[in-house]
This record gives structure tokens, C-alpha cells and sequence, in this order.
């Protein structure tokens, strides 16, 4: 018995240690072989992208170079280039994000930031997170800042950036961007949302979006996400100029059916507007007028109004509008 | 049904009616706050600490900060102040930044690893790092930190100051973006780093007081405010640099230009963290040197 124990058996040798050892290397074997040919797959789809991507870009545009290999990142790889800024893009969907240097000697280095975003709603939205700077006529839609120039076209957004602007580096830039606008073939779609805005609202200052943090960034309401808003609402905010500079801001949210519309609004009267009641308006503690409202799988809501009645003449400006629209779709 | 209350406009507006400071600054909503009761914060600033390529004069700037430090811990001279937060048996971690467009920087970082050596801290138990940290044995064995950074406007968390700075400590840095990095304070309960950051410094030095696009720099908006913040509470000396920034945007802009995103994880850190105090009411502000276009 101790000889047993101390010598195993060849039948205990072969089913205790030989086999099992051999099954784990097998294991493994296929395990790094699998993960050989997944790793390969990975990177071959990459090239892929890159290439597809790579495409709408030129290769040099007088006398500036792609300096080196384009650069690819995804959701989750984002944060390594553009650290919490990549909140922003995920926020709107984005698929993948190429980086392409452009290098000239003597001048500073231009960077190209081609986002696939899958939708051109999420490429108009990313569009208009940041509004600043002067309209150029590139792409959909196109801004041009110091130095950075942003547009939007199909599926695409498109920054445009040189870390110092000079005569020629702008030259540059808007060249770039009139070239890569160019390559993209096809237009895409506004989002519908926004052909319910009234004359008076400025178009062009409108905030697309479908999140909590995005609302929060342009116009803060609430840490709390009383209204719902998430991948599956689109929303639009914009506001008008009153007296004294102040800005009435209109609020609309298109949820994907009537309760959800019904719930979320009532749910953001109940906890941000008590005193509204039955009315759905209230004034606030600086003496304006905030309100909301539902009209089928829509919520409108205001803030910062000068009165109930303006708030109501708001209601009936888009309430117009929405039917009006449905009205042609239908 | 009323449901559990996290902060809206609403409170913003109550406030309002309190402070003039409120919509451009924050509400000190919470009643739960620090144990301490007051921090303090010294401000230094001289004309020539920077040059018109916005690069830094180490032996002005090492004086800077040796009085400031000195003012600060209430010392009898800049010596006896570095003593006083580090031991020559400490193994320091300096934790710089390096984005690129405007990085801590090698003279700071310099002049910083110099003062430290001056403690009789050993070359080899001194490190300079910010993305490797996690991966450097100097930083892992830490006793003591200096949390060293540039104030920047940032794209997602309002500002980037020291609160923001410890951020290379976490595995997954993108576990703190939720309600715009609004706890990033939790950071500071990292076993890397909980009690051991002696000093802050946050640099005024060329700031970035606004941002637009991906990469949200432009020389544009970095002006040469040549100053240096320095507290041992890196929520106070944070919430003096939002006011600083804010300030500066109220002057280029001409109105009210509050940050986006609000700066809201300052607050948090006082009002849910307890780490600082933020309310600036509660910061004693010690101002040296140059005073011209202070702001503050």
C-alpha cells in the first residue's frame, strides 16, 4: 500500500498525471492557436477600416504629407488619444475614429479627426455639440475657429485641427476639408426633430443630442434623469435671445412612443416642478416661467420663459409645427 | 411621485437668490460636509516667471514656490518647509501631466526633484511620472506625493486641476467619466494614494481658460497669468483655480461664460467626499508677489 503511494501504478500514471497533462496542452495548443487566428482576424479587419476609411482623406495636399501611419480607435480605445473629450463622441455612437498627421517643415503639424458615426443623425448631433466659430460652406454644415475646422457629411464628422493657425495654415485646413468633404459621396439626413423648431428659434444654434450628460453640458437641468433620455430618445435644444441678453431655452424630446412620453414628463413636473399642477408651467425662484408639456410621443418643454403666456405661445408655435410635419410625413 | 433629489436648476436658483456667485460658480447644497473646517491656499505670482514662448525660468519659479511653501506651512524658511512634509526615509512620487499641449513640464518637475533631494530623500527613491504610474515601482512603494499640474479648461469634467490629475492611479480611468467625472474624488481612496499626497501645486503659469473641438486646445486661450496655487487640500486649491479661470473668461468674453461642464466635482468632493473644502468662502487665500491682473 505504501509502495502504491509512494509509486503510483502505470494505470494511475497514464489517468492522473499524463493525461491530464496532455488534455491542458491541447487546451492550450488550441487556445493560443485560436487566439493566434482571432488576433490575426482582428488586425486584417482593422487594415480594412483603416483603408476604407484612409480612402477619403488625401494621401498630400501642397506640399503637406500624411507624416506617418494612420491611426484607428474605437469606443473603447478612444480615451488613449482624447482622453474624457471621447465621452462626447460615445455618447453619439461613433464607430471608429481615423487619425491622419499631415507634416510640412516650418509649420506646425495639421490633424485630421475622420469619425465614422454610423448615422448621420449621430454625425449632425456631434456636429452641434460645439457651435463655436465661423460658418464655413464645407460638407452639410461646417465651422471654422482658429485654427479648427469642423463639418459634418453623410455618416461622417470631420475635425479639421492645427495646434497654431497662421494664413497658410488656414489656407490649408480649409483646402483639406473641401477636398475630404468632396470624397464623401453621399449626403445624409437631418434629424427629423428638427423641423419642429419655429421660425423664431435659432436653427443654427440647435443642440442635437439622445443623453442625460450631453443635455446637462449645454443647458443644466438636473442630475437626475427625471426625463428619460437615453439612446432611444432624440432630443433638440434651443433658445432665443430676450431682454437684457437673457436666453429663453426650448426643450424637445421625441421618445419612442406616447406612456413613455406621458411618464417622463410627469415624472419631471413631480420632482422638478411641483407647483406647476395641472398647468404644467410654474415661475421659479428667479422670477421666470418654466413648463412642460406632451403632445403624443413628444415632450416640450421651456425654461426661462418671461411669462405663462409666452410659454403657451411657445406650446402652440411647435404644436403647429409637429402637425404640420407628421401631416407631410403621413 | 417625488422621487430621491440629486442636484437640478432649481437648487441652482434657490441658491442664486443667496450669492451672485451661484450660477457662474456652484451651490453648496449639501449640508453634509468636511470635518475640517477651513483650508488654506497661497497664490504666487511674478512677471518673469515664463518667457513669451510660454517657457518657465526655473530659479524664479524655484523661488516661487519656496515662499509659498514657506507661507504656507508657516515656516521659518523655505528648508524647514520642505522638512516639514518630507522625511528623508520617504520614497516620493512627484506626479506630474504630460498633455501635451501643456504639460507640468521638465523645469517644474526639475526644480520640484531638486527640493525633494535638498530633504535628504535619496535620486533612486525619487520618481517623475503621470501615464506610467501605475507601472512604476517608485510610485507603487510611494510614502509621499506632490501632485503637480497646469489648470486647463477640460471637454468632459469642466476643469482638469489636481482633483483630476490622480487620475493615471485608476486601472480604468473611464470608470470616473459618469455625470461628467462629477466623483472623481472617490479617486483619492486609491490605497496608492490615500494620505500620502503632501502638497499640490497647481500652475498658473500659462493657463487654459476655454477650448473648442476634440483636442480642445488653442493658443488663443491660454494667457500668461504667471502664478502658482499651492495647498495641502486639493479640493480648496482647485476651487480657487475655477474662480481664477472663471474670472478671465467673465474678462475675455465679455459676460458670463460658465464653464461646460460645470466644474461640479469640486463640490462633490466637499459636499459627498468630504476631502476639501470648495466653498471659497471657506479658504483662507494667502496672495504674494505680483498683483497686477491677479483676478482673484
Amino acid at each position: 500500500m505504501l509502495k502504491k503511494m509512494i509509486y503510483p501504478t502505470r494505470k494511475a500514471l497514464l489517468s492522473k498525471i499524463f493525461f491530464p497533462i496532455l488534455f491542458a496542452q491541447c487546451v492550450l495548443f488550441n487556445y493560443g492557436l485560436e487566439a493566434k487566428v482571432n488576433c490575426k482576424k482582428i488586425l486584417e479587419a482593422k487594415k480594412e477600416i483603416i483603408e476604407k476609411l484612409g480612402a477619403f482623406l488625401p494621401s498630400s495636399i501642397e506640399g503637406w504629407k500624411a507624416s506617418e501611419e494612420d491611426n484607428l480607435y474605437d469606443p473603447e480605445t478612444i480615451f488613449s488619444y482624447i482622453d474624457g473629450a471621447g465621452e462626447v463622441y460615445r455618447s453619439y455612437n461613433f464607430r471608429w475614429l481615423l487619425v491622419r498627421r499631415y507634416e510640412k517643415e516650418n509649420f506646425p503639424p495639421i490633424i485630421v479627426d475622420f469619425f465614422d458615426m454610423g448615422r448621420s443623425e449621430n454625425a449632425f448631433g456631434v456636429f452641434t455639440h460645439d457651435l463655436e466659430g465661423d460658418r464655413v460652406p464645407i460638407g452639410q454644415d461646417g465651422l471654422y475657429k482658429g485654427g479648427w475646422l469642423a463639418f459634418w457629411k453623410g455618416r461622417f464628422y470631420v475635425s479639421i485641427y492645427s495646434e497654431a493657425e497662421t494664413e497658410t495654415t488656414k489656407k490649408i485646413i480649409l483646402a483639406l476639408g473641401e477636398k475630404i468633404a468632396k470624397a464623401i459621396p453621399e449626403e445624409g439626413q437631418r434629424p427629423h426633430i428638427l423641423d419642429y423648431l419655429p421660425s423664431n428659434w435659432e436653427k443654427s444654434q440647435a443642440r442635437y443630442f439622445r443623453t442625460l450628460p450631453i443635455l446637462n453640458y449645454h443647458f443644466f437641468v438636473s442630475t437626475e434623469n427625471w426625463l428619460e433620455l437615453d439612446e432611444t430618445t432624440q432630443a433638440l435644444l434651443a433658445h432665443r435671445l430676450a431682454e437684457n441678453k437673457r436666453k429663453t431655452y426650448l426643450l424637445l424630446i421625441e421618445y419612442p412612443d406616447e406612456a413613455r412620453a406621458q411618464r417622463a414628463i410627469k415624472k419631471f413636473l413631480d420632482n422638478y416642478l411641483p407647483e406647476a399642477k395641472e398647468s404644467g408651467t410654474a415661475r421659479t425662484e428667479n422670477g421666470l416661467w418654466e413648463g412642460a408639456r406632451v403632445y403624443q410621443n413628444i415632450g416640450l418643454l421651456v425654461f426661462a420663459a418671461s411669462s405663462s403666456e409666452e410659454i403657451e405661445e411657445i406650446f402652440k408655435d411647435v404644436l403647429i409645427k409637429i402637425k404640420e410635419k407628421k401631416n407631410q410625413r403621413s | 411621485m417625488r422621487e430621491q433629489k440629486g442636484i437640478s436648476r432649481r437648487d441652482f436658483l434657490r441658491f442664486a437668490l443667496m450669492t451672485p456667485f451661484a450660477l457662474n460658480y456652484s451651490p453648496w447644497l449639501s449640508p453634509v460636509q468636511t470635518d475640517q473646517t477651513r483650508s488654506k491656499v497661497v497664490l504666487i505670482r511674478h512677471p518673469d516667471v515664463v518667457d513669451d514662448r510660454r517657457k518657465v525660468k526655473p530659479q524664479i519659479f524655484r523661488e516661487m514656490l519656496d515662499e509659498a511653501l514657506k507661507v504656507l506651512l508657516e515656516a521659518p524658511n523655505a528648508d524647514e518647509a520642505w522638512k516639514k512634509i518630507i522625511k528623508p526615509e520617504d520614497v516620493v512620487g512627484i506626479k506630474s501631466n504630460v498633455w501635451s499641449y501643456l504639460p507640468t513640464g521638465r523645469e517644474v518637475e526639475e526644480v520640484i526633484k531638486d527640493r525633494v533631494l535638498s530633504c535628504g530623500v535619496s535620486e533612486e527613491r525619487i520618481g517623475v511620472d503621470d501615464r506610467g504610474v501605475l507601472r512604476n515601482k517608485i510610485f507603487r512603494q510611494a510614502t509621499a506625493l506632490i501632485n503637480v499640474r497646469p489648470i486647463r479648461t477640460h471637454y468632459w469634467s469642466g476643469i482638469g486641476g489636481c482633483l483630476k490629475n490622480l487620475i493615471t492611479f485608476a486601472p480604468d480611468p473611464s470608470a470616473y467619466h459618469p455625470d461628467t467625472c462629477a466623483d472623481l474624488a472617490l479617486l483619492w481612496n486609491n490605497p496608492l494614494i490615500k494620505g500620502k499626497v503632501r502638497l499640490n501645486i497647481l500652475l498658473m503659469l500659462t493657463p487654459l481658460f476655454h477650448g473648442v473641438g476634440p483636442h480642445h486646445f488653442n493658443e488663443k486661450y491660454v494667457w500668461p497669468y504667471k502664478g502658482i496655487l499651492l495647498s495641502q487640500d486639493p479640493v480648496a486649491v482647485d476651487s480657487i483655480g475655477v474662480l481664477i479661470l472663471q474670472a478671465k473668461r467673465r474678462e475675455f468674453f465679455g459676460e458670463e461664460r460658465p464653464l461646460q461642464p460645470p466644474a461640479h466635482h469640486i463640490i462633490y468632493a466637499e459636499t459627498r467626499h468630504r476631502l476639501g473644502i470648495a466653498n471659497p468662502q471657506r479658504i483662507d487665500l494667502i496672495k504674494l508677489g505680483w498683483s497686477e491682473g491677479s483676478l482673484i
